[in-house]
Order: structure tokens, then sequence, then C-alpha cells
């Protein structure tokens, strides 16, 4: 694999915005309650991750030190504010359902934290493809739990009954909890935990340990 | 200062005594002796209605025990047996009308989320039977017009609540808390004086094994008072805009809000105690 492709691979699963960096939570609790909102969110915040990143990468030698932070939220903005506008023009419902939170990507630790951390101090091709990647991995998370929420609350996927709902006739029973935001986190938190089984790496060191035992865990 | 805070979730916990608690107090112990109070309750909801308790019951004591013996060889631990009578405690409450899946499928939600995630009985701040049943109301909001339940039953439960509160599991500062709560906050709106129409098997059984469960109840003496005011005032709040103070959903939502402000209460009367000893003018703290 060409090494810098590793930029774009590396936060899917390994560095993971949601899962690992715990980064994004707000938007991935308030979009997944259908896998249409979802998949929109994703797109749109890939793409502004992307193209943020590129631009701050490309500018980051003249972005002076003192006031980065302010040039690189109006970099964001900017690129929110044309996405915006496309979902309008085009997919206006959409843009309803999704209300706030495409606006909100300006203020995604997802987008700000790889311009910051990455994009500032690497040349345009790896920043590029650090944000994409970082975009994919957001939209991975966002896209199972979208279809986790979206199946067993409603029983259906991107708006097509796939099991029938008791109060169409059917026998599925939906899950009412699963639209509510408390859901998402329950789903994040069980996927993290599924990662982490898999990657014993990515287990953070507790912060303390519990005292039990025979002797008070003194031994 | 005193550092012998009296922390019963330190026996619940603790396969053997923690160092500060009496030699008698191991966790199978404590685990017995609420069986043994649910074990009245649950007879006489045997009597009552023996078809439809029986499949809840079997059930619920197959998907606990299941669970509880997955995290602990997961875990490498010791078997706990205390999901036996947190079982029995969630088949007593449990909606009768619902499918049994659904019931199931809540008890698992509630186990595995307000208990063994956080490394089981005695660890979480959460009690499983409240967790479940929250999820219950959640998911399918039909489980919330459910039935009151007999008198009986809630007579039952007072042999019992005297046990744990001889043996010290259960806190009269809690009940007592709570009591006053409910009736002060009754008095409070005005809604006349309450009689034997709040005497419910989820009002008495809540109140005393869910409200007053040592684990996710406060664990300090002044803390135990607040909490208990604090989930009685809930409960009329919460029942009056839903479907009275005697039904389920009410104690089960103020005793879910109540555990979780629960460590908050600890901690605020914890740092009051440590300023209060401070400012005194001589210094016993010190020793």
């Amino acid at each position: 694999m060409l090494p810098t492709l590793r930029h774009l691979t590396e936060p899917i699963v390994d560095g993971n915005p949601v899962t690992l960096q715990i980064l994004g939570i707000c938007s991935a609790l308030a979009v997944t309650t259908s896998l249409s909102t979802a998949l929109t969110m994703s797109v749109a915040l890939t793409v502004t991750a992307g193209a943020a990143s590129l631009l701050v990468s490309t500018l980051r030698r003249h972005i002076p030190s003192s006031i980065r932070l302010i040039v690189q939220i109006t970099i964001i903005a900017s690129l929110v504010i044309v996405i915006d506008q496309v979902l309008r023009a085009y997919a206006y419902g959409m843009s309803q359902r999704l209300s706030i939170f495409v606006g909100l990507i300006i203020t995604n630790c997802v987008v700000l934290g790889r311009a910051e951390g990455f994009a500032m101090r690497n040349p345009p091709l790896p920043s590029l493809l650090d944000g994409l990647g970082n975009g994919i991995g957001y939209s991975a998370i966002l896209l199972i739990v979208g279809t986790i929420r979206e199946l067993l609350g409603a029983g259906s996927l991107f708006g097509y009954a796939v099991l029938p709902t008791v109060a169409a006739g059917g026998w599925f029973q939906p899950l009412g909890l699963m639209l509510l935001a408390p859901s998402a986190f329950f789903i994040i938190a069980l996927l993290i935990w599924l990662i982490r089984s898999w990657k014993p790496e990515q287990v953070e060191q507790p912060e303390f340990r519990l005292r039990t035992g025979p002797d008070g865990g003194q031994a | 200062m005193d550092t012998r805070v009296d922390f019963p979730q330190a026996s619940l916990a603790a396969r053997s005594r923690a160092s500060h608690l009496p030699r008698r107090w191991t966790s199978d112990r404590v685990t017995s002796l609420f069986m043994l109070a649910l074990a009245l309750p649950l007879a006489a909801a045997l009597y009552e209605d023996t078809a439809s308790m029986l499949p809840v019951l079997g059930g619920a004591l197959v998907v606990a025990l299941g669970w509880t013996l997955l995290f602990a060889r997961l875990r490498g631990k010791a078997m706990n047996w205390h999901a036996v009578p947190t079982a029995i405690l969630f088949a007593l409450l449990a909606p009768a009308e619902l499918p049994l899946w659904q019931v199931l499928l809540a008890l698992s939600f509630g186990l595995v989320f307000g208990e063994q995630v956080f490394g089981g009985r005695g660890y979480s701040f959460l009690n499983p039977t409240v967790t479940a049943l929250a999820f219950l109301y959640f998911s399918f909001p039909a489980a919330s017009a459910g039935t009151v339940g007999s008198q009986l039953v809630a007579l039952a439960v007072i042999p019992g609540a005297l046990l744990l509160l001889a043996t010290g599991l259960v806190s009269w500062r809690i009940l007592t808390g709570f009591a006053a709560g409910l009736a002060g906050w009754i008095a409070v709106r005005g809604m006349g004086v309450p009689g034997i129409e709040l005497l419910t098997p989820a009002l008495v059984l809540g109140a005393v094994h869910l409200v007053a469960d040592p684990v996710s109840a406060a664990a300090t003496n002044t803390g135990r008072v607040v909490h208990g005011l604090l989930v009685g005032a809930l409960v009329v709040i919460l029942g009056a805009a839903g479907n009275g103070i005697g039904a389920t959903p009410a104690i089960v939502f103020a005793a879910l809000l109540g555990s979780i402000f629960a460590p908050l209460i600890d901690g605020l009367v914890i740092h009051l105690n440590v300023r209060r000893r401070r400012r005194r003018s001589w210094p016993t703290s010190i020793r």
C-alpha cells in the first residue's frame, strides 16, 4: 500500500474519530434516527472535512499562528454554507429534517480537530486524505448507528419498510427507545466495546482501581 | 476526620468482607436476605395470579442467571446469585399484559447496562430492575398503562421490609425521607389526605427494594434523608402527571432520577461535612 494511503485508511478503525477520539458525538446522536439523514450528514461532513483539511494545509504557511483557529473556522464555515445552500437547492426536505445540524458541522470537533491537529503541519495531499479518512470513519459509525436505530425503531431502512410493524398489520413491535437520543449512546458504547475487544491496544489505562478483595485490595 | 462512612455497597461488591464491616456480611448472605424478604410478596403474587406470573418469573430467572454467568465467565470472576432477587423483583413489577420477549428483552437491557457493564452487583450506580422497567416504558408505551395490582402483595412486602430494616440492609432514613417527601408534596399540592389507594405493590415494593436499594441509593446518613425526600416528592410529581401516584411508572422513574442524583447528594454531604469540621475553632480533625 502507498504510504500516503495510510492517512485515508487509518482513521476508519484504528483512529476512528467517534469510537477512539470520542468526537462528533452530538451530531451522531441527533441525525441517526433514520438512515437517510445519517447518510446525508455523512456525505456533508466527509466533503467538508476533506476540503477544509486541503485548504488549511495549502494555506498553512500563510496563517498567523495567533489567529489560526479563526482562519480555520472561517474556511470551514464557508464550506459548510456552500453545502447547506446546495442541500436547500436540491434536497429541501432533507435540509429541513437535518435542521441546524448541517450548520453545526462548523463546530464539529472532527473537522476542526483534523484542520488544527493534522492539516496545519502536513502537506496538502496527506491532509486531504486524512480529512476524507476521518470523514469516512465518522460516516461508518453514523451509518451503523443509523441502520440499527431505524431498523429497530421503525422497522424500515431509508424509509422503506423492511420489518412489517404491528401498526401496519405485521409482526414487528418497534422499540420506541431506539428513536430517542439515549439509544445512540448505548449503541455507540457497544460499538466502542466491540472495537476495543477486537483491538485491545485502544483500551485506555484506568485512572484508578477499585479496592476490593479479602484485604481491601491491599495486596 | 471519621473515615468510617457506612457503605453497604462494599459488602455487596466484595466476595468476602470489607475490612471495616462485621464478619457476617458476605455478598451471599446479603443476597439470601433479599431473597427472604421477597419470598412473601412472591408467594402472594403467585397465589393471586399463578398463570401470568409463572412464565415471566421463570423467564426472568433464566435470563438473569444467564447474563450473570456469562459476565462472570467473561471476566473470570466468581458467580454471584444476586440475579435471583433481581429477577423476582422484576417479575413482580413488570406489566403482565406484555409479550414475554419484550419483558425479557427489557430485563436483559437492565441487567447488562444497569449492572454488569459496571462490574456486577455493588459496582454500578443504578438498580437493574429500575433500568429494565425504564427501558420497558420507553420502548413499549403500552406498558405504562399497566394494572395496579392487589393490596395483598403490598401487605406481604412489609415483613420482608422489617427484616431488611432490622439487619440494616435497607436504611430507615431513606424510607422515612421517602414517606415524608411523599406526604409533604401531596400536602403542598393540596391533593387531600392519601388513603388506602396508595397501598399498591408498586409503591411499597418500589420504596423498599428500588428506592432504598443499598447499591443505588445515597450512602451518607444526611444524604439518605435527602435522597428519600427527593424520590418521595418526585413520585407525587410524576404520578400526578401520569397514571397516578400508586402506578409503577411513577415510582420507577422517581427511583431512576433518585439514583442518578444519589452520588451528587453524597458528594455534597461529604463536602459540607469536611468544610464544617475545618471551620471548628479547635483542631479535632487533626490527630
